[in-house]
């Protein structure tokens, strides 16, 4: 794709990252989040569902509870960095204090809760679990339930004002309008989709598909397309922050797809390859073009892939990669493990 | 449509956690057995997914109730259809340093077992961490026949199982176990099957099945590759020169075709050299015979004889001179109650035996084996079974085979699920003879063409 891979802009040197901290969280991390302003870091475990909330800078454990034995399945920072929610095996999630208090417990509406998702403003939080979607105010009180849905939700975004909120499961997609006298909408679409990214402008919405596809939609028309091809189903998406970059991963390869200009339909994505192993999760940093991904082959690569189809940094776990998160500023980024290993790297790159 | 599945980069490497799936129309006995396996789990540490609320409270074990999520895929391939639950709920039991030693999965009574069966084939994030080891289903030994007939998923479950447990053994007659056990292996040649009151199975038998040890289901039941017959009954007679009476009562159809052969002296009816020529016999077209008409030993045509109507029906059988004689029916004789009588005094056969049942090409579920010496060659399968799968994958529910592969010291072993399937390297021929086994259970599978197809595959 012209312009993409552009030898004028060659990548600088390959280098590996250089980790500020590293602890054992104790088992599988499931998820982990940084806090908005990048001073904390929060990591929830499989098996005993343990929370941990540690200083992003120092790596110091600020307090380690069991959320959700069986395993914590989602968690994500209010917007603040006061307030950290949990979902799990259990029947309600949970809403921390950033000092380890237990805040409040929201039931779910199904027998786990599997996605959490705070609107941008902090405003509201919404609960996924089973069929049922949940969105909570401020105080931690009932806003509005939808459900059941077709089948359970398996993916739940906000869109980028917060005054939507959109979910993916067998059958579609539903997004629901908190203007005034807003219908909700249902995008149609016979097959399972397993992941939702709504792009930071809020003018598409982009899923994962079991059967190997990524599928999207543009809301200004309601016309769709589909990216096919992928060997597995694409586990991992994630748009940068200009909303022209969406990355996919089915395999060990990154497929890039550029969404300015006409768009990706017709056009060559991008391909990364790099990774010896499946790609697991990927991670735009959240004001540049620089994407983190991760593999089941333990590596971590950065990419700034308008500059080159090259890795610009590297990093190695010890186990498949489970969780990725940047610093807001890009200043370093938090990888974690299917062991239990969390690292955080510094990372400096040149260039603004 | 669909190529042998791509290897996973760590499939090889990891230990997989085992996964029984227990099927079986409700009452058939699935949470009692399940009881057993959690109760006498020796210290196993089991997740159950479970999408019936039964009776379980068992500490060591966490249990999960689940809807079952069957999802379809765009594309409407049938072997594409998965159950969406369990994707996700293994997918967050996996996410554990510490694994499950063994996951069993019971599905409701109505439950259609390919998606389940599928989801370990499609889906690479469950192939990576679990295998299937074998599908269970209970068959209630006094009601199945209420079912068997016109439920799709009574006759699915049976197919699509490893193990078939005749459970509430104690409640059917000895002589309606036997119909079923012999009805059920004609329709899945390739399960074991046990018999049980209360579910006392051996767990032994019902875990750790291994689902691609063919050379097991070989080993139990090494009939089940014979040819199949047009008739399911042989029965051996020593007759004087004359004129006998056979005797039918009402049966489960209008008409019952039987043919009477001469054997050698010495020869039994069932034995595979007189089996074969009454097979050739009753290639030829039947004579239809009404009550009352004479059936002659020696014919080189079958006879057909006509029942309708009420009450029992009386034929002339005739030898025209004494000797050993073969009767093959086209139904068992039980069905019928037939029974051959010389001056009202019963006749009793020497020796019989029964065939499993094959009726042709038809939509009634069953097994084809075929067993082929030679070597295959490997891109002529790959070739065959590609278009066979496309062609008529929505039939089959159910493939295994070992494999004796040209320029390979090893079996190939390898299990199907509709259109998909998936094989590997087995265990070292070492000095045994090596042969090729392969196992078709369906509707309207056609022998021939299916032997045909396979032994176009020698190299």
């Amino acid at each position: 794709m012209p312009g993409l891979t552009d030898a004028g802009a060659a990548p600088p040197a390959k280098t590996e990252l250089r980790p500020r901290w590293r602890l054992d969280a104790g088992d599988y991390v499931a998820a982990a989040a940084l806090s908005r302003d990048g001073a904390r870091a929060a990591i929830g475990t499989g098996g005993a569902g343990a929370l941990l909330v540690v200083d992003a800078e120092t790596g110091r454990e600020a307090f380690r509870a069991d959320a959700h034995p069986g395993g914590v399945l989602a968690l994500g920072w209010a917007p603040d960095g006061e307030l950290v929610a949990t979902g799990g095996q259990g029947e309600r999630a949970k809403v921390w204090h950033a000092s380890g208090e237990l805040w409040r417990e929201l039931p779910g509406g199904g027998p786990w809760v599997e996605h959490v998702a705070w609107a941008p403003a902090g405003d509201r939080l919404a609960t996924a679990s089973g069929r049922f979607v949940r969105v909570w105010g401020r105080g931690g009180e009932p806003l509005v339930e939808a459900g059941p849905l077709a089948s359970t939700v398996t993916g739940l975004a906000w869109r980028g004002d917060g005054a939507a909120l959109a979910a993916s499961c067998y059958g579609g997609v539903h997004i629901w309008s908190f203007a005034q006298g807003a219908a909700p909408r249902h995008l149609p679409w016979q097959g399972s989709l397993i992941s939702l990214a709504w792009s930071p402008d809020g003018k598409v919405i982009a899923c994962g598909s079991q059967d190997c596809s990524v599928h999207f939609w543009r809301l200004a028309t309601g016309r769709d397309s589909e990216m096919t091809g992928y060997p597995f189903k694409p586990r991992a998406l994630a748009w940068d922050a200009r909303s022209s970059l969406l990355a996919t991963a089915g395999d060990a390869t990154v497929t890039v797809w550029d969404f300015s200009g006409k768009g990706p339909e017709r056009s060559r994505p991008l391909q990364l390859a790099a990774h010896s192993g499946v790609c697991t999760r990927l991670a735009f940093g959240p004001s540049r073009a620089v994407l983190a991904s991760g593999s089941q082959d333990t590596s971590v690569l950065v990419w700034e892939p308008r500059r080159g189809p090259k890795p610009v940094r590297f990093a190695f776990l010890e186990d498949e990669v489970t969780a990725l998160a940047w610093h807001p500023a890009h200043r370093g980024l938090l990888g974690a493990d299917a062991a239990g290993n969390a690292i955080y790297w510094d990372v400096a790159l040149g260039g603004a | 449509m669909h190529d042998p599945l791509p290897p996973l980069g760590r499939e090889a490497t990891m230990k997989k956690i085992p996964v029984t799936v227990l099927t079986g129309f409700l009452g058939a006995g699935k949470t009692t057995l399940l009881n057993r396996i959690l109760t006498e789990g020796h210290g196993q540490r089991i997740a159950v997914i479970e999408n019936e609320f039964g009776e379980i409270g068992i500490d060591q074990a966490l249990v999960i109730n689940a809807d079952e999520e069957v999802f379809e895929m765009n594309n409407g391939c049938i072997c594409c259809t998965v159950r969406g639950d369990l994707i996700r709920i293994l997918g967050a039991l996996g996410r554990r340093r510490d694994k499950f030693d063994r996951v069993v999965v019971e599905t409701t009574g109505l439950a259609d077992p390919g998606p389940v069966a599928q989801t370990f084939f499609v889906d690479d994030e469950v192939r990576e961490l679990y295998a299937l080891d074998g599908i269970v289903t209970l068959v209630d030994a006094k009601h199945v026949a209420l079912h068997l007939e016109d439920s799709a998923e009574c006759k699915e479950q049976i197919a699509f199982a490893d193990v078939l447990v005749l459970n509430k053994a104690d409640l059917a007659a000895a002589g309606e176990l036997d119909a079923l056990e012999r009805r059920v292996r004609g329709m899945n040649a390739m399960a074991k099957v046990l018999r049980a009151t209360g579910a006392d199975v051996p767990l032994a038998e019902v875990l750790d099945v291994g689902g691609f040890d063919l050379g097991r289901a070989l080993a139990t039941k090494p009939t089940f590759l014979e040819p199949e017959y047009p008739f399911e009954w042989a029965g051996t007679f020593d007759l004087d020169e004359g004129a006998y009476e056979l005797a039918l009562d009402e049966g489960p159809d209008e008409t019952m075709a039987l043919a009477a052969l001469f054997l050698e002296p010495g020869e039994a009816a069932g034995e595979r050299d007189p089996a074969e020529r009454a097979a050739r016999a009753w290639s030829a077209p039947a004579t239809e015979t009404d009550e009352g008409g004479t059936v002659a030993v020696g014919a080189a045509a079958p006879h057909v004889l006509r029942l309708e109507g009420a009450g029992a029906k009386r034929f002339r059988l005739v030898a025209p001179k004494a000797g050993r004689v073969g009767l093959y029916t086209q139904h068992l004789p039980a069905e019928f109650r037939l029974r051959l009588e010389r001056d009202g005094r019963p006749v009793a056969p020497a020796a019989e035996r029964a065939f499993a049942a094959a009726h042709a090409h038809d939509a009634t579920v069953r097994s084809v084996g075929i067993h082929l010496e030679g070597e295959v060659d490997g891109e002529r399968l790959n070739a065959w079974l590609s278009k066979l799968l496309r062609e008529q994958g929505a039939d089959i529910f159910r493939m295994k085979g070992i494999l004796n592969l040209r320029g390979s010291p090893n079996r190939f072993v390898f299990q199907g699920v509709h259109m998909l399937f998936d094989g590997r390297e087995g265990q070292s021929w070492g000095a045994e003879a090596r042969a090729s086994d392969l196992v078709f259970i369906g509707r309207n599978l056609d022998r021939e063409a299916l032997t045909r197809g396979f032994e176009r595959c020698l190299a």
